[in-house]
């Protein structure tokens, strides 16, 4: 076999078990670190002060040692003293002490106090509650007094009556180097050392695949170890030892009927137990090994693999007498007879138990805890990170939408403690083991987040210079980048450098010099140079499509940007945002701002920006927006002049327009707006744009009417207290003035031409229904007007007595016409759509009247009659 | 802007057309795209053209939401129309 590439086919060269190194192979050949690849940095091995005891202090240089194997190393009562100094290193002190790794073996904690009292009684419960007491009697009997040689001798004289069983299940297991990478090849080699070959000719326990499964005698359950004993193993090589007389029979028999997770969890350590017990003995009985008695060697045969466990009733042929006895009892041909009483339903759980227990153990001591620690930080280092939001985008999101609640800076503590409580009763449960474990995940996951911490620094310099190529970025190991987050657009700064700050100025100074024919801006776009739908037209003009597509992807990651600040709950600056809106750029015929609105996404984000900008901002940006108004594709879209032919997917473009950024425009201006900044922004669209072709588009005179109306509210408002001043009124007579200019002569142009309604009608039928119809089913769908009578009404509102007989006086052939329309839907219309013809009749009366109210008129049943 | 798939990143929640492989074409708004240029897209209009006996036939298939996996892709551009 070979493991790591090492050779291991010299086994008689001094390659033993690893804690020969000193003896057989003191210039340690090989460096087990090297197989982690420097990974696993612990500090060196310089724990080496178990070595006198292990080894004993006059131990020659050569001297061959047999760990694991020898026979009678077991029964020696050297093992115990081996064991405590064993537990004393276990992981119940080690936590507690310092960082002392070198020693396998989670034990219990239980074995710190075996040199004094040994209470064991806290454990006592988790051994089910089978009668163990009468082991207590039995305990004194255990000669604690014997020396190694006479040990030995009795050994050799139980060798024929005794078999034993117990070193057979070791053999099994590789010894534990405290090295702690594991099974090194020169863990099985002893075994060919110190058996021919002759001896067990089968010779499966130095097979690692029988080596693992687990010997019957290191479960606990079978072996009651008596409150206060030793781990169970030593009970049983100490039974073994006694058992010649039998007396310890009965106790031997103790099989619990739950099987405790606390014992299982010792079962599992064992393994590094054992090897390191034996070994002080192991010296002195090697001789033993080689001639072992008939009845052992039967029993090793069979016993050897995992199948003597599973279905003891193989080995009746080969052990003495063991019908129904356990694995351990067809060892043990003494106890049969007490294992008689057992029935058939004990018998199969039993067998069922040694099964589950032995999948359990089949791998145990494959890894030492080293690394197990060494898995396990490498695992959390993997799930820890600096930047938790972001790493666990996808998650946060579903957490958010499932608590509904905001998540907190960090769930670094989280994710610990997620682990800890999982890992902490798993390990230790709600046993004392707990707190040890707890401690020592702790420890664990400050590493990680340590590893974690500087792992990024590492990556990122092999990233950028070796892996990113010419087919786009690699995406680390991070399965959780989320695709928003991964685009990285250089920010257009340069482009932004002369970044004007003159918008705001810009209002209050036309307002207050009400010069309106002077252009203050030095950027005057011509609001006639387009007569087409073509969107690439106007994108050219602010820097192309591609530009553009790019600067919203840069808002967006902004915005989210922004939006993750604000959910951390940090202070949120929007200049960056600022900037990549262009808002004031001046460096294309076409502000880019403009442009951006000319994509749904772009559109659709507009709500999340505001939440950011200041007033200041949002005022500049509806500056430009309704200074380029001309330029907004949505209003060349939606005006029947420029798109005869609206298609299905432009109306709904017209309607995500109206339902997204008409809304944020008429909350601001509701909300914060002063009237200077209204009358401001309408300045802005009369002095900038050609009005009536704006007042075309349905858009266009929706924004129109925003404005004027909120004007008119404001200045009818008196409940505000502050009377408009002598300059504001002025303003605002000069700018309704020019607007209404701008729109005399073409008011009746508001209204689209017929086939231009019944095209919308009809497209709008056949796909989503939109807001530009109105109708109760979708067979009599009909142009929604309202929105023209809504302009017209505030249009009249806030203009003089001279300014409604024109505007009357332009419309009138559409007033009449839609009194007209309204009284021929009842009359030619059969019974049965009678409701629908009434609904369609109120709702032209209705939107008629909205602006013929204004006047203090109202139209009713096909006339016209002055409102009471 | 430094890789191919940042362009089309930018086509994101925009028409785009798509050539596959096997003569199919496809138009549709376009959701979502990864490294394998798997792509889904919305409203997406597939075009297969076939010749039966010599002459090229083509039938058209809408969905509402698609997912185009990346391996059949072979163009990913915005409509001409």
């Amino acid at each position: 076999m070979s493991f790591f590439g090492f050779d291991s086919s010299l086994p008689n060269q001094g390659k033993g078990g690893g804690r020969e190194k000193r003896t057989a192979t003191p210039d340690k050949p090989l460096d087990f670190d090297e197989t982690y690849q420097g990974l696993g940095e612990y500090q060196n091995e310089e724990d080496d002060y178990l070595n006198n005891e292990t080894f004993g202090n006059a131990t020659d240089l050569g001297t061959d040692f047999d760990f694991g194997y020898g026979k009678g190393e077991l029964s020696s009562n050297s093992a115990p003293s081996a064991a405590q100094v064993d537990h004393g290193r276990s992981y119940a002190s080690a936590a507690t002490t310092g960082p002392v790794v070198t020693n396998p073996g989670y034990v219990a904690a239980a074995p710190h106090s075996m040199d004094e009292g040994m209470d064991f009684t806290p454990m006592e419960s988790l051994w089910t509650n089978q009668p163990m007491m009468m082991q207590h009697p039995q305990q004194p009997q255990h000669p604690q007094v014997l020396s190694m040689e006479e040990l030995e001798r009795q050994q050799q004289q139980q060798q024929i009556g005794v078999p034993h069983g117990q070193q057979q299940g070791y053999m099994g297991m590789p010894p534990m180097p405290p090295m702690g990478y594991g099974y090194a090849p020169q863990a099985f080699m002893p075994q060919a050392q110190v058996m021919p070959g002759a001896a067990y000719p089968s010779a499966p326990q130095g097979m690692p695949p029988q080596g693992l499964p687990l010997p019957p005698q290191g479960m606990p359950p079978q072996s009651m170890p008596p409150p206060g004993m030793v781990p169970p193993q030593y009970q049983q090589h100490a039974m073994a030892m006694q058992q010649q007389p039998g007396a310890h029979q009965q106790a031997v028999q103790q099989v619990p009927s739950v099987v405790s997770p606390l014992a299982q969890q010792e079962l599992q350590q064992s393994p590094h137990l054992v090897p390191k017990a034996a070994l002080p003995a192991s010296a002195g009985v090697v001789s033993d090994f080689a001639t072992p008695s008939p009845p052992h060697l039967a029993a090793s045969k069979s016993a050897s693999g995992q199948a003597r466990l599973a279905s003891p009733s193989q080995m009746a042929p080969s052990s003495q007498d063991s019908r129904e006895s356990t694995p351990r009892g067809t060892r043990r041909g003494s106890m049969r007879k007490h294992q008689e009483p057992l029935s058939q339903d004990d018998f199969k759980r039993l067998q069922v138990r040694q099964a589950k227990v032995d999948k359990i153990l089949r791998h145990s001591g494959v890894m030492t805890p080293r690394d197990k620690d060494f898995i396990t930080r490498y695992q959390l280092s993997q799930i820890v990170t600096d930047d938790p939001y972001n790493e666990d985008f996808y998650f946060q999101v579903y957490k958010i939408i499932q608590r509904g609640g905001i998540v907190g800076e960090s769930n670094k503590g989280l994710i610990a403690r997620a682990y800890l409580e999982h890992s902490g009763h798993r390990l230790g449960g709600r046993y004392k083991r707990a707190d040890v474990a707890l401690q020592r995940m702790q420890s664990q996951v400050e590493k990680a987040v340590t590893v974690a911490k500087e792992r990024p620094q590492k990556n990122r310099e092999n990233f950028d210079g070796a892996k990113e190529g010419v087919l786009g970025k690699i995406s680390s190991a991070k399965n959780s980048k989320a695709p928003r987050r991964q685009l990285q657009i250089p920010q257009q700064r340069d482009e932004d450098e002369d970044l004007g700050t003159s918008a705001i100025e810009d209002v209050v100074e036309s307002l207050n010099g009400v010069d309106i024919s002077s252009s203050s801006r030095a950027r005057r776009r011509s609001s006639y140079a387009f007569r087409s739908v073509d969107q690439r037209a106007v994108l050219s003009r602010s820097g192309g499509r591609k530009f553009v597509l790019s600067l919203i992807e840069t808002v967006y990651a902004e915005v989210l940007d922004l939006e993750a600040l604000l959910r951390s709950g940090k202070e949120t600056d929007s200049t960056h945002l600022w900037e990549s809106l262009h808002i004031a750029d001046d460096a294309y015929e076409v502000s880019p701002f403009i442009s951006i609105l000319s994509f749904d996404k772009g559109v659709k984000i507009m709500p999340r920006i505001f939440n950011f900008l200041n007033k200041e901002q949002k005022l500049k940006l509806l500056y430009c927006f309704f200074s380029e108004l001309s330029h907004l594709n949505i209003i060349v879209t939606s005006s029947y002049k420029t798109n005869p032919d609206p298609s299905d997917s432009q109306l709904k473009k017209i309607e995500l327009f109206q339902s997204v950024f008409l809304k944020i425009i008429v909350s601001f201006l509701s909300s914060s707006a002063e009237f200077l900044e209204v009358l401001g922004l309408l300045l802005a669209l009369v002095k900038n744009n050609n009005v009536s072709f704006i007042s075309t588009s349905k858009i266009g005179l929706n924004l129109v009417t925003v404005l004027i109306s909120r004007a008119a509210l404001i200045k009818q408002d008196v409940s505000r207290g502050s009377v408009l001043s002598s300059v504001e009124a002025s303003s605002w007579n000069e700018i309704y003035d020019k607007l209404f200019t701008a729109l005399e002569t073409k008011l009746a142009a508001v209204f689209p031409p017929e086939e231009y309604t019944s095209k919308v009608v009809a497209t709008s039928s056949n796909g989503t229904p939109t807001s530009a119809t109105v109708g109760q089913s979708s067979g009599h769908q009909f142009y929604d007007q309202s929105y023209i009578w809504q302009f017209l009404a505030s249009l009249a509102l806030s203009g003089k007595l001279n300014h409604q007989r024109v505007i009357i006086d332009e419309i009138r052939e559409e007033i009449f016409g839609t009194i007209s329309r309204a009284e021929q839907l009842v009359k030619n219309v059969p019974v049965e759509e009678q409701q629908i013809a009434l609904y369609q009749r109120d709702k032209l009366y209705q939107d008629l009247n909205l602006f013929l109210n204004v006047m203090g008129l109202v139209a009713r049943d096909g006339e016209i009659s002055e409102l009471k | 802007m430094d890789t191919p798939l940042d362009l089309l990143k930018l086509n994101l929640d925009e028409k785009v057309f798509v050539k596959l492989r096997g003569a199919r074409e496809m138009t549709g708004v376009l959701q979502a795209f990864d490294s394998h240029c798997n792509i889904v897209l919305s409203n997406a209009t597939e075009t297969i053209y076939e010749l039966v006996d010599g002459e090229l036939k083509s039938s058209t298939k809408g969905s509402e939401m698609v997912f185009v996996r990346g391996d059949s892709v072979t163009l990913i551009t915005t409509p001409s129309d």
